[in-house]
């Protein structure tokens, strides 16, 4: 039997896109609907720069699956991304109007996203985080007295140096301070027919901003006082000269010879005998020359000068001031940098575990940069201190480009760095 | 039928037949103002503003993004490595892509498979073709720098060299872009009339010539077109410059205006002199329309 039809009129075509457009607003503008606040089930977002990788994502899939026993309702959608993808991601979910409910991020992130309203105060107090904590690690999580973050792993920048390249030629300690360190580096450098083949002292492999800033702290400048920038006081400009010197003048290292990022760093090839660099060059260095750790040939050491500094960030946990379910999202919060969640986070990045139970662990004792980091905490300090610090620490790559490059002393470097970072401070005031 | 309905039938045709025509081009008009005309409006207006993305406050501030972006060395170098950028993409890819076509137009065996070489990183992911470069620029292994060993040079560190950056990039942008802009030149010569060739040879032109008085005037169509296009493109590149040489290069030497919008909305949170920046964008690539269709456009209708 032929099927009826008739045919499109004008009107049935005009109530057909009526119904579409209703239709497609409705399901647009709907979204699920909310919940009672308190309530038991909550469907929670989660953002993280840290479980990126495979292992992590199926390290973070299983860990989740405790939380969930614990709270049964609750069901927790994670966002993975990386911290160099964390703003946008952040920024697109608030403008949205889909804000996560829980945020993982790093050191000096606290105050800015605090100012503009992002956070919730967690309404732990101080002394009850340093119980479980390093207070190290629990500071950057404090704004005003207030705190909007736990912490769930720490990340450091130190000297690191390949024993067996120190003792071919005949140093059989690493250097006790930058001084020493330059010369050497100077002793250490190789080039054949003038092209670097072994750089005395490697200072861009790191991320140059992490670079610069223990340096800078170990000459004994600092970044602010009183909300102002003082990076560009005469000890920090000499931190500057320092890394000039590595580059320019005693051409320790060429500008160009690596770079941040390179799948295998200099030092694992052998390519540079000593380093700035982040504590993961641990699990960077097991994963492609092991035999380094078995014949014990890496070790770290402080970058010292008037005074010893390790630089320290990490990943703190916080909590969405717009989250529709704030006891579950907290829960989440407390779970993540809680005493089973943080040794495992650090373990799959190679970072130390923030939690205090977990600082004589055997992955601790088993890995030495870690292990070197976590006895020296107490000479680490943290970048940012004003609202303003994700903008300002933009400026400082291509400040420190320049004085590297040629193409500005590092007083002008400084000074302009500085220059700028009075004007965001004063346009964010 | 009486001749005075006719007029009456006519215009309720025409009317009827303009609304569903409307109704039609609606979904198309809707999504254009929804997606294109609101942004490019919201676009112009922030541009003039303090927009705080995290706190949701708008505070109209006149000109400050326009001087605070001019007064930025680093927004005013991109802005210079754009133009080198598109200086550089642009003529060098139409010329090899016009040789190519002329190469490509002759019939010959397995003529397909060559266009589709040619073609094929066009359509190729950006991001999968900049991670094959990398590994071909890589100073140590890497086949630039092998190959250049073979004849004695030694090769620079392409990608984390401020002198050599923005070249290497220049080079794959070349390389990507050739495809399409051969495509169209391919598609303008195969359309071209053989009765004006013809003529040229009973007069005893040369291919030279030929090529010169009849092939490149009769391709100024195609030239405009891709010329516009590549600008378009060439000013608007992105990818290849983030995944190549991630936070704008060594020294900044490979930072172009689109990345430095991308560094000032998302890593600053400044979207006001983000906006600011897509304004001058924006009025580059209007003035540079302008010029192009000055130069090429007038004899659209050549033949």
């Amino acid at each position: 039997m032929r099927p009826r039809t008739s045919p499109l009129s004008r009107r049935r075509l005009l109530g057909l896109g009526a119904a579409t457009a209703a239709g497609a607003a409705l399901s647009a503008c709907g979204g699920p609907a909310p919940q009672k606040e308190g309530g038991g089930d909550a469907s929670l977002r989660l953002l993280t720069p840290i479980f990126d990788r495979a292992d992590g994502q199926k390290l973070l899939t299983s860990l989740l699956t405790d939380f969930k026993k614990d709270h049964p309702g609750v069901s927790v959608q994670v966002d993975y991304t990386e911290y160099g993808k964390l703003n946008e991601k952040l920024a697109t979910s608030i403008v949205g109007g889909q804000p996560y409910d829980v945020m993982l991020m790093g050191v000096g992130w606290i105050p800015p996203f605090v100012e503009k309203g992002v956070l919730a105060d967690l309404g732990t107090s101080q002394s009850e985080l340093e119980r479980l904590y390093n207070p190290r690690v629990v500071q950057p999580g404090i704004y005003e007295g207030k705190t909007y973050a736990r912490p769930i792993l720490l990340d450091t920048r130190m000297g690191i140096y390949r024993k067996d390249i120190l003792a071919e030629a005949g140093i059989d300690a690493p250097p006790k301070d930058l001084t020493e360190l330059k010369e050497m580096g100077k002793e250490l450098t190789v080039r054949k027919g003038g092209k670097l083949t072994r750089a005395g002292v490697d200072i861009l492999s790191n991320d140059l901003r992490q670079t610069y800033l223990p340096v800078m702290w170990a000459h004994g400048a600092d970044l602010f006082a009183d909300g102002k920038p003082v990076f560009d006081s005469d000890e920090a400009v000499d931190a500057l000269q320092w890394m000039v010197d590595i580059i320019r003048t005693e051409k320790i290292e060429d500008y160009g010879f690596t770079q941040k990022g390179a799948v295998v760093a200099p030092l694992v090839q052998g390519r540079a005998a000593m380093m700035v660099g982040h504590n993961d060059m641990w699990r960077q260095v097991s994963e492609s020359a092991p035999e380094l750790i078995a014949e014990d040939k890496i070790a770290g050491f402080m970058l010292n000068q008037q005074r010893p500094a390790l630089f320290q960030g990490g990943t703190l946990a916080t909590l969405s001031a717009k989250t529709r379910y704030p006891e579950q999202a907290k829960a989440l919060v407390e779970f993540l940098s809680g005493e089973k969640v943080s040794p495992q986070a650090a373990e799959q990045r190679g970072n130390i575990p923030a939690v205090l139970s977990a600082a004589d662990s055997e992955y601790v004792r088993s890995n030495k940069l870690v292990s070197f980091a976590v006895n020296n905490l107490d000479h680490a300090f943290s970048e940012g201190g004003v609202p303003t610090w994700l903008e300002i620490r933009e400026e400082f790559k291509p400040a420190l480009e320049s004085a590297l490059l040629g193409k500005s002393s590092p007083a002008d470097a400084l000074r302009g760095l500085a220059e700028k970072a009075e004007a965001i401070i004063a346009k964010g005031a | 039928m009486p001749r005075s309905e006719r007029p009456g039938r006519k215009r309720k045709f025409g009317h009827e037949r303009r609304r569903v025509a409307l109704l039609l081009l609606a979904p198309s008009v809707i999504h254009l103002v929804w997606w294109i005309g609101l942004p490019v409006l919201a676009t112009f207006a922030l541009a003039f503003t303090d927009y705080d993305i995290l706190a949701g406050t708008v505070t109209f501030n006149g000109l400050d993004n326009f001087q605070e972006i001019f007064g930025d060395p680093t927004w005013n170098s991109s802005i210079w490595h754009t133009v080198v950028f598109t200086f550089f993409t642009v003529p060098v890819a139409m010329a090899i892509a016009v040789v190519l076509a002329l190469l490509l137009n002759v019939k010959m065996r397995g003529s397909a498979w060559y266009r589709t070489a040619v073609f094929m990183p066009h359509v190729t992911a950006t991001v999968a073709i900049a991670l094959v470069w990398m590994w071909m620029f890589e100073p140590r292994l890497g086949v630039v720098n092998t190959m250049l060993g073979w004849v004695g040079i030694d090769g620079p560190v392409w990608l984390a060299d401020p002198d050599w950056a923005l070249t290497a990039v220049i080079v794959v942008s070349i390389w990507k872009g050739i495809g399409i802009k051969m495509l169209i030149y391919l598609a303008a010569l195969q359309a071209m009339p053989n009765d004006v060739y013809e003529a040229a040879r009973i007069d005893g032109a040369s291919q030279v010539r030929q090529f010169f008085s009849i092939t490149l005037p009769l391709l100024k169509p195609a030239t405009f077109f891709v010329l516009v296009v590549s600008i378009i493109d060439s000013f608007q590149a992105f990818d290849q410059l983030y995944v190549l040489t991630p936070d704008g290069g060594p020294g900044n030497s490979t930072t172009v205006m689109t990345y430095e919008i991308y560094r000032t909305a998302f890593k600053e949170f400044n979207m006001g002199a983000a906006c600011a920046q897509s304004v001058v964008l924006f009025a580059f690539l209007l003035v540079l329309m302008l010029i192009s269709r000055r130069l090429t456009g007038k004899e659209d209708d050549v033949r």
